[in-house]
């Protein structure tokens, strides 16, 4: 196109022939990888046998893992009462005593766990009601504007605020083995990053859980966030509504059959949204906690790939194509006119 | 000095505003779809400032922005060069009058009105009344090379009264007043009147010098200024850029549309959804009538009304934000860098890459199922060669044309061509018949006709001498190649065309009288009868110096033939005869006549020439009607025939691209025979297929012709059209019925088609022709051509590309989804009408096999790409709304999902679109079959989209599911559990590395360049995560602080990073290899055919074009002949300016084509001599 006014004079003598470069001529250099038959085959032969062995790992690391689920918040209530009225006075005995069989023998460390159902830990209101600045250091005291509607009480500002620390769960569990008391091990149950960075060691405390309603466990003013592991944990949002949380540590091996005592204070009200409560004893294993899930995936994204070779394998031996025919081609299989 | 435009009396002061005419306004393509995807984002933006956003403003704003930031620059950039370059035009300076002095002030300072001097080779700064040059007869030579491209140089003339006003005390007396159209486009035109001294002089074109244009041969001219800056012509034309969009952008559109749909369905589901979870037993949630009015649970309404809103921010990533400025980079690259740059379009002889004008439409040329073409300069060469002629009854000329050598071989005979060594041969010339050449002609029975033969081409034409005054160095500036070709083949004959002046023309006459004898002869030329569409002939009155007084006239036969004197018939039909012998070898005729003129009949005639052009109305018209009155009873000469050889590669192009299932039809104004000739020459038509002829030269409507009733002849046409028309398509279904191998084709001529495409049996004639291989229109107009094309276009909705060199192109070009230009040899109105522009007819088989076919593919992935990537994304959020108690809660944090589109994923996407290529160049060529894909749109189709958003739901489930139910449990040895972020940063990770991975698997090509964005991409990711994790940001949640150390500390990350992936790519890969394996597309089977053959098509290239055979050799040289690019305004029968006739005829609107007009109008400036008032 000719722009400018004076173009039309220089643009004569000069060639106009384009450099050649491999990028203008569309010729850099490629691989041009061609999905046959072979490679298919090959390719899900391949992940098969890299995932099955992988499979059979992790879902055996999991089998080995013991774990004990009692579900307690039905029986742990009288069943003449109001649940929700019951769970919210003060003047009832919220004392539970439940017996666990172990099963198989569980070698320490055992991981106790608290898990909630129903329990939107997720919701936008909830997960949004935190003020991390607040929770780091004790001169951001003042921040609490995200923390609506558990900002402040009495216009003083609650550390820690929001609803996520207002709701903080409160059952507390104990556990003996016939009449002897198993400690439990309620350190280093948060992620270090959590103890080291996130939370302050030099913030503590204030006007925590003073208004009208409390919604949860209350918290050692003299103790600092950092410190108090429970709120650590319980701070660390879940993904789904339903979760399980760590509670602690029990540093002894429990036999199998042993039957192992617990008793509950039933405190926290899962009652009024219809929510379940757990106490899981569990042990561990380089793979974490019991979870075939991602053994049984690979073992099945394995297994397919296989079966899926071996239909293709089977497809091809009854309907073959000739690799590279021309005749397949569409213009070839169909003349023009019919 | 006043200037008043006619219908306002106030005289107006505008600023002089240059501004580059031609500059293609980039920022104008896909405007409007940009303007629909501004608003969606700034809605989205304002929508995350608000509080129901689930996302941080900032993160949203800022990604938005960066994308529109690319576009900015690049407008930017742009402007700023214009801006650069009007500052230099603007301050450009120009010779003013003030105070009786000329002062030189910049060209931004001119005002209407002003008195300026342009001195040699200057540009005019505006549009200017030519007042006086120094040259004898008031006379200046300007180039509108900026206009129209055309370097002949125009002769412009000032009126007489003004012709001393050259000196600055003259031009300072200067009073006077000018009356004039209001500012148009129309670049050839002009009415208006000089008032001075009392006196109303009319002003023509004439006496108009544009803007743009410069000076020539001229040492300084006087001018006064009439309109400055916007105003001036060349302005008003510049605001018209034709916009075109492809049809893949418009599905592309309705994709979108659909995902506007599918978002609003999510969205709904999501409000109903929290509108019903919304409850006070949530008490943790503290859901209260004092809460806001989205926690409200007394208002469910409000409360879904509201999470509506939440979810179109949180789901907004599913309307791709980057893909319209990604495909735009990706074609602006394809045109500018790849078409415009290759070498295979490349053609030396007239230098001349290819030309992308618009990179709108690189996909629509992958697609294109119907080719329009016109024949001269497209399929021919245009080089006009004086081949053959015919003077009273004798054929003179011994060549065979290239046609007649194809007839020949078609009927079996060998043709032996041999040249006598002697044949005279130069540019134009290509004639060999010992009894003309050398006065041998004064031995011939009509030696008298000779002579008026041989004046009459030496007299009777518009061309411009220049250079040397000797018979080898002399060259003509002509407005056509035939006209160059007629005055050339006189100077061979002996009468050697040497000097023009305004009112006289000399020649150089050897052999008139006796052998051997050499003398100058003057003829006054007295009138000049112009040229054009309508008249299709062309006069001169001419007094000998003798007093005799002759109109030498030249035109079409039918025109010619009606304007004889009734007497010697037998040379009518003998000459007929010849006519249809040369029009049957594909030789282009035109038939010369002269007539005796007695002085009082010439005077009578003259004064009401002389009032016909001072008119101010309809000036053109009455001056056709005067010449009407002129041109009559004349005395036929006989008629030259000039070759216009095929282009090269022309034959094998247009086979080439009908395996490509592509339609050819020519459109050509020539004669029936002519065309059917060159079609049979370009392999379009052959014997073996069958032919439908639908002419109205029969002997029946001759009949009806000859009783001279227009209404009767207007019913009989259309009855006899309409009947043809019905028994051709009975036939054509016969054909298709008994699936017989016959190809069928359709030869239809312009009178018939008028009736053809009225509405009631356009129908008809659209079944008829598209069941035909190939279609031949002859004798068509500008606008048929354009009716022909939109008839397809809008009646059969397929794409459309039309290829022309003239004028009369433009609106067929226009018309048409593609139009492409032949550049390099031609005029430049098809270029500048056109989309793309190459140099030779032969390159379309590389602009639409190769680059064409490569776009489309590239584009259709790109968009079926993001099409696929921001909806898996938004799904997997989607689920995840499921478990949050439909609260919107964004699930990755806000800083993942905006630059999952702007980083993580946007380069390899551009990449694909730029190296993409599924066979090479050659087997795309090798294989046109392979074009087909596109035609039938098979990688765009709905189906094609709905397996894409079949694996994209497949993926987010697995994504979202396979992470969190993998995550429920203590997640490392020392039992602790993850949170929310940490679950959705390892999704996130998935997603990133399986999006990236599932580019690698849908390309064919992988270069370096996948290798580095694709690992680049999943790097950035890391990258960002470990800084965005390890840094405290002034944010009030950091959620992501630590979480990748977290995650990366886990066994749990690795697997899962393994696993998940793969699960997700699983089914794509089945797809992938079932298709192939039992569906195969064909280019897959080409890609097997060739699997072992390296890539080495091109090796060698740099070479091509450097290699001349001796032929080529010479046409290069030939074409290296300065100022021999003269243009051609089809002077015999392809000629432009029939759009508008034509359609004022119908009574149909057509906007001027500014080219149009510029081609029509243009001849008019050319030397005209009109007897002095």
């Amino acid at each position: 196109m000719s722009s400018g006014e004076g173009s039309s004079q220089s643009s004569s003598k000069k060639s106009r022939q384009p450099k050649y470069s491999r990028f203008t001529q569309q010729e850099l250099p490629a691989c041009k990888p061609i999905l046959t038959p072979g490679l298919v085959v090959t390719t899900f032969i391949l992940v098969g046998v890299i995932f099955i062995p992988i499979g059979l790992l992790s879902l055996s690391a999991s089998e080995r893992v013991v774990e004990i689920v009692d579900r307690y918040d039905e029986d742990c209530i009288p069943s003449d009462q109001e649940k929700t009225a019951f769970i919210q006075s003060d003047k009832t005995n919220k004392t539970c005593v439940r017996s666990l069989t172990v099963p198989k023998k569980m070698q320490h460390p055992v991981y106790i766990y608290y898990q909630l159902d129903n329990f939107y830990q997720n919701h936008r209101r909830y997960v949004k009601s935190r003020s991390d600045k607040q929770l780091r250091n004790p001169e951001n005291e003042d921040l609490t504007s995200p923390c609506e509607p558990e900002a402040r009480v009495d216009n003083k500002p609650i550390v820690p605020c929001g609803l996520v620390a207002w709701s903080l769960f409160n059952d507390t569990y104990g556990f003996s083995v016939g009449g002897m008391n198993l400690s439990v091990n309620k350190k280093d149950i948060a992620w270090d990053s959590d103890k080291n960075y996130k939370f302050g060691s030099k913030v503590y405390p204030k006007n925590f859980q003073q208004g009208s309603l409390i919604g949860g466990g209350k918290l050692d003013e003299k103790i600092p966030l950092s410190e108090q592991e429970d709120l650590l944990v319980w701070m660390r949002t879940a993904a789904l509504p339903s979760f399980r949380k760590l509670y602690g540590r029990i540093e002894q091996d429990l036999e199998a059959n042993e039957m192992i005592t617990v008793v509950i204070q039933n405190n926290y009200n899962a009652y009024a949204f219809g929510g379940k409560k757990k106490l899981v004893l569990s042990t561990t294993t380089w793979i974490g906690g019991k979870n075939s899930f991602l053994g049984l995936g690979y073992i099945t994204i394995g297994g397919l790939c296989l079966f899926i070779a071996t239909t293709f394998i089977v497809m091809y031996l009854i309907k073959p194509r000739p690799y590279g025919d021309p005749s397949y081609l569409s213009w070839n299989r169909n003349p023009p006119g019919n | 000095m006043t200037v008043k435009p006619m219908p306002s009396p106030n005289s107006r002061e505008i600023l002089c505003q240059p501004q580059n005419m031609m500059c293609l306004h980039f920022s104008q393509r896909g405007y409007l779809n940009r303007r629909v995807a501004n608003l969606y984002f700034l809605m989205i933006s304002i929508l995350s400032c608000t509080p129901v956003s689930p996302v941080s403003p900032i993160t949203n704003v800022l990604p938005l922005s960066l994308v529109l930031l690319v576009s900015l620059i690049k407008e930017a950039w742009e402007d700023w060069k214009r801006f650069q370059n009007d500052m230099a035009i603007n301050n450009t300076p120009v010779d003013v009058l003030l105070d009786q002095k000329w002062i030189s002030v910049p060209w931004k300072k001119l005002q209407v009105g002003d008195i300026i001097r342009v001195k040699q080779d200057g540009f005019f700064p505006a549009d200017l009344l030519f007042l006086a040059s120094p040259n004898p007869d008031g006379v200046c030579y300007t180039e509108t090379a900026n206009l129209d491209g055309e370097t002949n140089l125009k002769i412009r003339k000032a009126l007489e009264k003004t012709w001393d006003y050259l000196t600055p005390e003259r031009v300072s007396e200067f009073k006077g007043e000018v009356q004039c159209e209001q500012p148009n486009n129309s670049l050839y035109t002009f009415t208006g009147n000089l008032i001075i001294q009392n006196q109303t002089l009319p002003l023509s074109p004439n006496q108009i010098l544009l803007r743009g244009c410069s000076l020539r041969n001229t040492e300084f001219i006087v001018g006064a200024v009439i309109f400055t800056g916007h105003e001036t012509k060349v302005m008003m034309n510049a605001m018209k850029i034709p916009s075109k969009r492809s049809t893949l952008e418009k599905k592309l559109d309705k994709l979108i549309l659909t995902l506007f749909c599918v978002l609003f369905c999510m969205c709904l589901l999501g409000a109903v959804g929290s509108g019903i979870f919304i409850n006070r037993k949530y008490y943790y949630l503290q859901f209260s009538k004092n809460s806001d009015a989205q926690s409200n649970p007394d208002n469910r309404f409000a409360v879904a009304a509201l999470t509506m809103f939440t979810l179109i921010t949180l789901y907004s990533p599913i309307i791709p934000i980057s893909l319209y400025v990604s495909v735009e980079m990706i074609k602006f690259i394809q045109s500018t860098q790849f078409i415009n740059n290759d070498l295979h379009m490349y053609h030396f002889e007239s230098n001349t890459p290819a030309l992308a004008r618009t990179s709108n439409l690189n996909e629509e040329l992958g697609q294109v199922e119907y080719i329009f073409s016109d024949k001269t300069g497209t399929l021919t060469r245009n080089l006009m060669e004086f081949f053959k002629c015919s003077i009273g009854g004798e054929i003179y000329g011994t060549g065979i044309s290239e046609i007649e050598i194809g007839t020949a071989q078609r009927n079996g005979m060998k043709v032996e061509v041999q040249k006598s060594s002697d044949a005279t041969h130069e540019k134009g010339f290509n004639f060999d018949d010992a009894r003309l050449m050398r006065g041998a002609w004064r031995n011939e029975p009509n030696p008298d006709l000779c002579k008026e033969f041989f004046r009459c081409l030496a007299i009777c034409h518009t061309v411009l001498p220049e250079g040397e005054d000797s018979p080898e160095k002399i060259r003509y500036q002509a407005a056509s190649p035939d006209e160059a070709a007629l005055v050339t083949a006189a100077k061979n004959f002996g009468f050697f065309f040497f000097k023009r002046t305004p009112t006289t023309i000399y020649v150089h006459e050897s052999h008139v009288e006796r052998m051997g004898k050499v003398e100058d002869v003057p003829y006054e030329i007295l009138n000049v009868l112009e040229f054009n569409s309508t008249r299709k002939r062309q006069s001169v009155v001419c007094r000998y110096s003798n007093g005799r007084l002759v109109l030498y006239c030249k035109g079409a036969d039918t025109v010619i033939y009606e304007r004889l004197a009734d007497r010697d018939n037998e040379l009518k039909r003998t000459s007929r005869e010849h006519l249809e012998e040369f029009g049957a070898a594909g030789l282009r005729t035109l038939c010369l006549a002269y007539r005796d003129l007695s002085s009082e009949v010439y005077e009578s005639w003259n004064e009401k020439y002389i009032q016909a052009k001072s008119s101010l109305r309809d000036r053109e018209k009455k001056l056709d009607e005067v010449a009407e009155l002129i041109e009559k009873e004349l005395v036929l000469i006989g008629c030259t025939a000039i070759e216009d050889k095929l282009q090269e590669g022309v034959p094998t192009c247009i086979e080439t691209l009908s395996k490509a299932g592509i339609k050819i039809w020519v459109l050509t104004g020539d004669k029936m025979e002519t065309a059917i000739n060159i079609a049979y020459a370009c392999k379009l038509i052959n014997n073996s297929m069958k032919q439908f002829i639908i002419s109205s030269e029969t002997d029946a409507v001759r009949e009806v012709e000859d009783r001279g009733d227009q209404v009767e002849l207007a019913r009989f046409m259309k009855e006899n059209v309409k009947n043809e028309l019905k028994r051709c398509y009975e036939e054509a279904l016969q054909y298709l019925r008994t699936g017989s191998e016959t190809k069928l084709a359709l030869v239809i001529d312009g009178k018939c088609l008028m009736y053809a495409l009225d509405p009631s049996l356009r129908v008809m004639l659209l079944n008829l022709s598209l069941n035909c291989n190939a279609v031949v229109c002859c004798r068509v107009s500008p606008l048929q051509k354009a009716q022909v094309t939109s008839l397809v276009k809008k009646g059969a909705k397929r794409i459309t590309l039309s290829i022309g060199d003239g004028a009369n192109d433009v609106s067929m070009i226009q018309a048409a989804h593609v139009g492409v230009g032949i550049s390099g040899q031609e005029g430049m109105q098809a270029v500048m009408a056109s989309d793309f522009a190459i140099a030779q007819f032969r390159f379309l088989t590389d602009l639409l096999l190769v680059h064409g076919r490569w776009s489309y593919l590239r584009i259709c992935k790109v968009v079926t790409y993001f099409f696929y990537k921001n909806l898996m994304f938004t799904l997997t959020q989607f689920w995840f709304t499921f478990h949050t108690g439909f609260s919107g809660q964004r699930f990755y944090d806000d800083w993942f999902q905006s630059l999952y589109n702007v980083i993580f994923t946007a380069l390899p996407v551009i990449v694909l679109g730029i190296f993409e290529k599924d066979v090479s160049a050659s087997l795309s060529k090798k294989y046109p079959e392979l074009y087909k894909e596109g035609i039938r749109n098979t990688f765009f189709k709905w189906r094609v989209i709905a397996i894409w958003a079949f694996f994209a739901i497949y993926q987010s489930l697995v994504f979202y599911h396979f992470v969190t139910a993998s995550s429920i449990t203590g997640m490392n040895k020392a039992g602790k559990m993850f949170g929310l972020w940490d679950v959705s940063t390892m999704a996130f990770t998935c997603v990133v590395v399986t999006v990236n991975l599932r580019l690698l698997m849908m390309s064919n090509t992988i270069t370096r360049w996948h290798h580095v964005t694709v690992g680049g991409s999943i790097l950035a990711w890391f990258i960002f995560v470990f800084i965005y994790s390890g840094i405290v940001l002034p944010k009030d949640q950091e959620n992501i602080y630590f979480v990748i150390y977290v995650l990366m500390s886990t066994i749990y990350f690795y697997l899962t990073l393994l696993l998940v992936p793969i699960a997700a790519l699983f089914c794509d890969f089945i797809y992938q290899g079932a298709q192939r394996w039992f569906f195969p597309y064909d280019y897959q089977i080409v890609q097997e055919i060739h699997r072992h053959e390296p890539d080495a098509s091109k090796v060698g290239l740099l070479e091509i074009g450097n290699q001349l055979t001796p032929d080529e050799a010479r046409r290069y040289a030939i074409m290296q002949l300065p100022g021999e690019k003269s243009k051609h305004t089809g002077f015999a029968f392809d000629s432009p300016g029939y759009e508008s006739f034509f359609a004022s005829q119908a009574g149909v609107f057509v906007p001027q084509k500014a080219w149009d007009v510029a081609r029509r109008a243009s001849m008019k400036s050319r030397p005209k001599t009109s007897r002095k008032n």
